[in-house]
C-alpha cells in the first residue's frame, strides 16, 4: 500500500467513515469525563434550572470544607501502605517462582491465576466475621490487610513475566561469589526490573484506589472511610448535591490518570503480555 | 547450625513464598472454606459471636425456590453479563479495528487515541457511575439537554428510574468504564497480523470483510477468547456499578446476585442465607469457567496464560 494512490470516491468514502468513526469514539469516550469536569466549576442550582452559569471554585471549597480532605488521607494511607506490602511479598514470590522448580510451583502459579478470577463478592461475608469476631472492623488495618491480599496475586503475575526476561547467569555469578538471595534480589534483580516493579506499583494502587465493596462492608465510621465511600455518600441523600460530587470525582480521578498516563505505554505491554502471551 | 546447600536452599524458597502462602490461605482459601460452612447455618448478623445453628440445605433451597429467584438470575446472566460482555466485545473490537487502520495512522491519531482510551480506563468505577449519572439527569444532563433541543424527545427522560431504560444506562456506564482494557489488548494483537498476509490477499483480490474474516480474525482468537472469559466473570460477580447506579431498584427491578448477597447479609442481616448464594455464584462460575474450557481447548488457554 506504499505506493502513491489514487483518491478515487470509494477510498474517500473509506477515510471519511474512518474519521466519522474516530470523533465518535473520542465522543463517546471523553464526554462524560468532559462534562463532570465542567460540571464542578459550575454553579449547580438544585431547583430545576439547568445551570446558573458561570465560573466558581465554590464546589471544591465546599467539599473541602466538609472533610472530602480526611477521605484522601485514608485512601493515601491505605492504598500506599497496600501496595508497598503487596509488592513487597509479590517480588519475593515471583522471585521464587522464576528461579527455581520445586514441588508444588504449578500449583502455587495455579492458585496465584485462580486469584485473578477470584470473585471478591463471596469472600465478604466471611472476611467480615472474621474481621468483626477480631476487631477489625472500622479499622485501616483490616482494610490494608484485605487490599494486600487482593493485589497480591495480579502483581506476582506481573513480576513473573517481567523476571522470566532477566537472565538467571546474573544471579549465579553473584551467588557463586557469596552473595545471599536476598541481596541479589536488593542489589542486582530490583534494579533490574525497577520498571516492571513500578508499573505493578501503579497498577496495584489502582485498584485499591477505586475499591468499593470491602470498604463498604468494613468500614462504617465516617472518619475512617476512604475515597469512594465518601464521595458516594453526597449522592445517598433525596437531594444530590451535584457541584460538590463533581468536584469530589475530579479530585478523585486525577492522581489515578496522572499515574497512568507516564506509564500508559508500559502497562499497556505488561498487561497484554501478561493476560495473552 | 550448619545446613547442606541443598537445605539452605529449600529454607530460601520456603521464606520466599511463605507470605504469599500466608495471603492465600487466610484470605482465599480460609474465607472461602468458611463461606461454605457459614451456608449451611442460619446465623445472622444479630447473633454473631453465638455463631448460627446447622441448617443443612435449607438456605440453598429457600433461595432457589424464592419468588425473586428467575429475575436475580435472568438480570444476572442476561442484562448484566451477557449484554455487557457482548456489547464490550463488538465495541472494543470496533475500536481496535479502527485504530489500527492505516490512514489513522498515518494521521498521527493513534497516540492522541491512545491518550483518549486511557481516560474511562483510569476512571475509577463509582467515578464512572457519577459520571453517567450525570449524563443521565433529567434536569442537568447533557444528554437530555440534546435531545430535547434536537426535538427528538419532548420531555427529559429519567433513563436511571425508567424502568425501559435502566438496563441500557447501566450497560453503558459498564462498557465506557471497561472497553478500552479489551480494546487495546485487542490493538496489541492486531499488530502481530503480518502484513505481508493482507497485501497478498488484496492482491488476489479478496474483499475487506475477507481479508478480516480468514487473515485478522484467526490472529485476535486467542486474545478474544481469553478477554471474553475473564470479562464474563468479573461482571457476573459484579457489584458495584449495579449497586451504584440503582441500588438494585427501582424496587428490586436491576436486582443481580452480587447485590442480592449484599443486601441480605447487610440489610436483612441473614448472613448463612447470603453465603448460600455466594456458593450458587461460585459453583455457577466454576461450571462455566470448565465448560469453556473444554470448549476451546485447555492447553491453548494454558500455554497463552502460563
Amino acid at each position: 500500500m506504499s505506493i502513491q494512490q489514487r483518491l478515487t470516491p470509494s477510498l474517500l468514502i473509506e477515510r471519511g467513515s474512518l474519521l466519522v468513526g474516530f470523533v465518535l469514539f473520542a465522543v463517546f469516550l471523553l464526554s462524560p469525563a468532559y462534562f463532570v469536569f465542567k460540571g464542578s466549576f459550575e454553579n449547580i442550582s438544585v431547583s430545576l434550572v439547568a445551570s446558573d452559569g458561570g465560573w466558581t471554585l465554590d464546589n471544591y471549597l465546599k467539599v473541602f470544607s466538609s472533610g472530602y480532605l480526611k477521605y484522601v488521607v485514608n485512601s493515601l494511607v491505605v492504598c500506599v501502605t497496600a501496595t508497598v506490602l503487596g509488592c513487597t511479598i509479590a517480588l519475593f514470590a515471583a522471585y521464587g517462582l522464576s528461579r527455581f522448580r520445586f514441588r508444588g510451583r504449578s500449583l502455587v502459579f495455579g492458585s496465584i491465576l485462580g486469584g485473578q478470577f477470584f470473585p471478591w463478592i463471596i469472600l465478604v461475608n466471611p472476611i467480615f466475621i472474621l474481621f468483626a469476631r477480631g476487631g477489625l472492623i472500622n479499622s485501616h488495618i483490616g482494610l490494608i490487610l484485605c487490599y494486600t491480599a487482593f493485589i497480591t496475586p495480579f502483581t506476582i503475575y506481573l513480576l513473573v513475566g517481567y523476571l522470566t526476561t532477566v537472565p538467571r547467569s546474573l544471579d549465579e555469578a553473584a551467588i557463586v561469589d557469596g552473595a545471599s538471595r536476598f541481596t541479589v534480589i536488593r542489589l542486582i534483580i530490583l534494579p533490574v526490573i525497577w520498571p516492571g516493579m513500578v508499573a505493578a506499583a501503579t497498577f496495584g494502587f489502582l485498584q485499591c484506589w477505586s475499591e468499593y465493596l470491602l470498604a463498604l462492608a468494613l468500614i462504617t465510621d465516617d472518619s475512617m472511610k476512604t475515597i469512594p465511600l465518601g464521595l458516594y455518600q453526597y449522592f445517598g441523600d433525596v437531594q444530590i448535591d451535584w457541584g460538590a460530587v463533581m468536584a469530589g470525582s475530579v479530585v478523585a480521578t486525577l492522581p489515578t490518570l496522572l499515574l497512568f498516563l507516564p506509564l500508559q505505554k508500559k502497562l499497556v505491554a505488561g498487561l497484554t503480555s501478561g493476560a495473552v502471551k | 547450625m550448619r545446613l547442606s546447600p541443598g537445605a539452605r536452599e529449600r529454607l530460601t524458597i520456603f521464606w520466599m513464598l511463605f507470605p504469599t502462602f500466608l495471603v492465600i490461605v487466610g484470605f482465599y482459601i480460609y474465607p472461602t472454606l468458611y463461606n461454605l460452612e457459614l451456608s449451611f447455618t442460619d446465623i445472622t448478623l444479630l447473633k454473631l459471636r453465638k455463631g448460627g445453628d446447622w441448617v443443612g440445605l435449607a438456605n440453598y433451597w429457600e433461595f432457589l425456590r424464592s419468588s425473586s429467584f428467575f429475575d436475580i438470575a435472568l438480570n444476572t446472566v442476561f442484562w448484566l453479563t451477557a449484554v455487557s460482555v457482548t456489547c464490550r466485545m463488538i465495541l472494543g473490537l470496533l475500536f481496535a479495528l479502527l485504530l489500527n487502520a492505516s490512514f489513522l495512522k498515518r494521521m498521527k491519531l493513534s497516540t492522541l487515541a491512545r491518550l483518549i482510551l486511557l481516560v474511562p480506563w483510569a476512571t475509577p468505577p463509582v467515578v464512572a457511575v457519577i459520571a453517567w449519572r450525570w449524563m443521565f439527569d433529567p434536569t442537568h444532563g447533557a444528554i437530555n439537554s440534546w435531545l430535547l433541543s434536537t426535538g427528538l424527545i419532548s420531555d427529559p427522560i429519567a433513563f436511571v428510574s425508567n424502568l425501559s431504560t435502566v438496563w441500557p444506562a447501566i450497560n453503558t456506564i459498564i462498557v465506557w468504564n471497561t472497553t478500552p482494557l479489551v480494546a487495546i489488548s485487542l490493538l496489541a494483537a492486531l499488530q502481530t497480523v503480518p502484513q505481508e498476509l493482507n497485501e497478498a490477499a488484496s492482491i488476489d483480490g479478496a474483499t475487506k470483510f475477507q481479508e478480516f474474516r480468514f487473515i485478522t480474525l484467526p490472529y485476535l482468537i486467542p486474545t478474544l477468547s481469553v478477554l471474553t472469559l475473564m470479562s464474563v466473570i468479573w461482571t457476573f460477580n459484579n457489584f458495584v456499578y449495579v449497586w451504584l447506579a440503582t441500588g438494585a431498584g427501582p424496587g428490586t427491578f436491576t436486582n443481580v446476585l452480587a447485590t442480592e448477597v449484599y443486601l441480605k447479609a447487610f440489610v436483612d442481616l441473614r448472613i448463612g442465607y447470603s453465603a448460600a448464594i455466594g456458593v450458587t455464584m461460585a459453583v455457577v462460575m466454576a461450571l462455566f469457567g470448565a465448560l469453556y474450557f473444554r470448549l476451546f481447548g485447555v492447553g491453548d488457554m494454558q500455554e497463552k496464560v502460563g
